[in-house]
């Protein structure tokens, strides 16, 4: 049971960071009953993580901001008290697991926070073994927090909040690092604790389709600013989004990418005689739980490692675009970012290539103080403009919201109808579903196929998290 | 919080009497002049890694470099000593004493780092960190251990995925002129340093977020038992220093 109960009231906050010109919050006004589930959702950038912070008491002790208004927990301002003590009645949980993981031992990162409270060694054990059950990680107790997937990682984030028996549970965009599989163990995790300790949960998602099933309220921000309110029984699908259309039939050109019999991975094997072609015109999805290796099929692809058995040819120009944009951010202005992958420099080829990007007037911005949406299109932009005829995507809508989705999605149906060819990493099924011409499935045993094939073949095996249905059937 | 069942030797011991056996073994590496007796005590390293389960092959892979590194002490002294008995002379001159100090720098070197090895293979720094606040230290330093730990396989990480972004867009800083020496700078470690101050700040939330700091004193872990392998342990860096204090009393070298 939690310990606290679980109201928040934000009344006419407004919040500023120091180098914005524009609140990120501005002017929100809202109430969360005890024990609600509320989903917050709307653009990139649009303040759902601030408010979390807001309300989980970081801001402005921890992350400096200017605040107006207030956050009531229960009957307390949360300004007026120490962020330390909010955390008995608030937990979050950030987007990265692994990010928040404090120690080396699942059990220890458990008890971390009870150490904290000074809590008696019998008290924190319990709280453990509670927190560990509640998740369904009690087998993994003694592993080392390195060791676990990123499903394994995001439950553990959340027993070691548990262990704090908070009233109230903020969750920011929980699956974004998650399998299809893991998402959707975490939704029935999340409806657990709200049926089981009646906690008041509130979980800021881009995909709000499948948290429909918990009967949510919806909130939706734009630019800070509270935009619409809709109430359990009033979601309505067009409220959250439709996927993209499906694309014109390809008709593959020739292989592009040759992937003949590889095997690699010493310790754990990712792949044994795996082999496939990415063809001209085409896009290839790939897809498999976290930790299967799809990120190292794009390396071993593009040449950063090597196979320890068969052979890859790659007879094409490779752009690859990496999972987090700041990887791949190397200079002090937009501009001249965009200036560094192609002998055409002049100003106008540079600002034509921005507006193509949505980024037009950003030239002389730097570009690690853009939003990620910003970051995720400028470097598809850089990746474009070298021309390459095979483009690598690892996780490009990550965080992004439906415009850049779709902003991507162009992207990549133009690349293919100029004959280049896409391979495509992702956990969004749904939508490879309809984008992707051929499907990859990375396991143990390989599935390669029509969408409709492998996602069929999938579902027969009882893998029904990677069919599309398991995602729009939610309601 | 104690070792796990199946953990065995000195993975099992508790973290002061690891603390104690490289403390015993470096000191004997650095106060005793006597090469068996630090021959010994290499032995015995070798002992303790195989009975705390950790293979010889990863063992003498992770020494790899600290061996060639010997062998380039033991060949320097060798051939920079003149003294003594003469051995072979002809292009070089080598001579007892200077095979005999080489092999004595080479011993001490080898047993200071294997030493050191060990000590990291087998302690757990989750049980060191406690053992530490246990022992009086804040627990603020304490966890200062732990982080940093955290952070050495995520900043390896990090730069190689910046140094395949890099590939990837075919830049290849050079650090052959202070402009490229910059450029270096600004591609590789801004990027790193993005990674980590973001990763910085996640930490301090999940930390904050989790009362870390509250109150000026947290609850320790639980102190741990001596077991079977503390004893096994002391008894024998207890029979390598009589090895060691016998071996001074006599004068052996």
């Amino acid at each position: 049971m939690s310990s606290s109960s679980g109201a928040v009231v934000a009344k006419d906050l407004r919040i500023r960071y120091p180098d914005r010109d524009r609140p990120a919050i501005d002017g929100l006004s809202e109430v969360i009953a005890e024990g609600e589930t509320v989903v917050i959702t709307g653009p990139s950038g649009c303040g759902k993580s601030t408010l979390c912070r807001a309300v989980g008491g970081f801001i402005p002790e921890l992350i400096p901001a200017t605040v107006e208004g207030d956050i009531h927990i229960d009957d307390d301002s949360v300004w007026e008290t120490d962020s330390a003590r909010i955390a008995q009645r608030v937990g979050y949980v950030q987007q990265d697991p692994d990010a928040q993981i404090c120690t080396l031992r699942v059990e220890r990162e458990v008890a971390f926070g009870p150490e904290n409270l000074r809590l008696s060694a019998d008290e924190i054990r319990t709280r453990v073994d509670d927190g560990l059950r509640a998740v369904g990680i009690e087998h993994l107790r003694h592993r080392e927090t390195t060791d676990l997937s990123g499903g394994e990682k995001q439950r553990l984030a959340i027993a070691s909040i548990l262990a704090m028996q908070p009233g109230i549970l903020l969750l920011d965009e929980p699956t974004a690092n998650l399998d299809p599989e893991g998402a959707r163990s975490l939704f029935g995790l999340l409806r657990r604790l709200r049926e089981d300790r009646g906690m008041t949960l509130v979980i800021v998602e881009h995909r709000v389709q499948p948290l429909l099933e918990m009967e949510p309220r919806l909130l939706v921000l734009d630019r800070g600013r509270l935009v619409e309110r809709h109430a359990r029984d009033h979601i309505m699908p067009r409220d959250v989004g439709d996927g993209p259309a499906p694309g014109a039939a390809a008709t593959p050109g020739a292989a592009v990418v040759t992937v003949d019999r590889i095997s690699y991975g010493y310790e754990a094997r990712l792949f044994h005689d795996l082999s496939f072609d990415l063809r001209r015109g085409e896009i290839l999805g790939v897809i498999g739980p976290n930790g299967g290796g799809k990120t190292t099929l794009l390396r071993l692809i593009a040449g950063m490692a090597k196979p320890d058995a068969g052979s890859i040819d790659r007879s094409a120009a490779l752009g690859f675009v990496f999972q987090h944009p700041h990887h791949q951010i190397f200079e002090r202005t937009v501009g001249k970012e965009i200036a560094i992958d192609a002998a055409e420099r002049g100003p106008g080829e540079i600002e034509r290539w921005l507006a193509e990007g949505r980024l037009s007037g950003l030239v002389g911005v730097p570009p690690l103080s853009l939003s990620l949406g910003e970051q995720r299109r400028l470097t598809l932009l850089t990746a474009l403009r070298r021309r390459p005829d095979v483009l690598l995507l690892d996780e490009p809508f990550i965080g992004q919201d439906r415009r850049n989705v779709a902003w991507i999605v162009s992207r990549i149906r133009a690349h293919c109808a100029r004959g280049g060819a896409v391979l495509l990493v992702s956990h969004d099924i749904p939508l490879l579903s309809v984008l992707a011409d051929r499907l990859l499935f990375i396991d143990r045993e390989p599935v390669l196929g029509t969408p409709n094939e492998v996602c069929e073949g999938l579902r027969a095996a009882g893998r029904e998290a990677f069919h599309p249905a398991a995602w729009e059937d939610a309601r | 919080m104690t070792g796990h069942a199946s953990d065995r030797g000195l993975r099992s011991a508790t973290p002061i009497t690891n603390v104690l056996v490289l403390a015993v073994l470096v000191g004997v590496a650095i106060a005793s002049p006597s090469l068996a007796i630090r021959a010994v005590a290499l032995a015995v390293i070798l002992g303790l890694a195989a009975w705390s389960g950790v293979s010889a092959g990863s063992f003498l892979r992770s020494l790899r470099f600290v061996l060639v590194f010997a062998v380039v002490l033991f060949v320097a002294q060798a051939l920079s000593i003149r003294e003594g008995v003469v051995w072979v002379d002809r292009v070089v001159r080598i001579t007892d004493v200077g095979l005999l100090a080489g092999a004595a720098m080479a011993l001490r070197f080898l047993v200071i780092l294997a030493s050191s090895f060990l000590f990291v293979s087998v302690v757990d720094p989750d049980r060191l960190a406690g053992a530490l606040i246990r022992w009086g230290i804040p627990y603020r330093y304490g966890y200062l251990l732990i982080l940093s730990l955290r952070f050495v396989p995520f900043f390896r990480r990090e730069l190689r995925i910046v140094r395949e972004a890099q590939a990837v867009r075919g830049l290849r800083p050079s650090i052959r002129s202070p402009r490229g020496i910059r450029q270096a700078i600004r591609y590789t470690f801004v990027p790193v340093l993005v990674s980590g101050l973001m990763r910085v700040e996640s930490i301090a939330l999940s930390m904050k977020g989790r009362c870390f700091g509250l109150y000026p004193r947290r609850t320790a872990p639980q102190p741990e038992r001596f077991r079977a392998a503390d004893a096994g342990a002391l008894c024998c860096i207890g029979v390598l220093v009589g090895f060691a204090v016998i071996a001074a009393g006599k004068g052996w070298t």
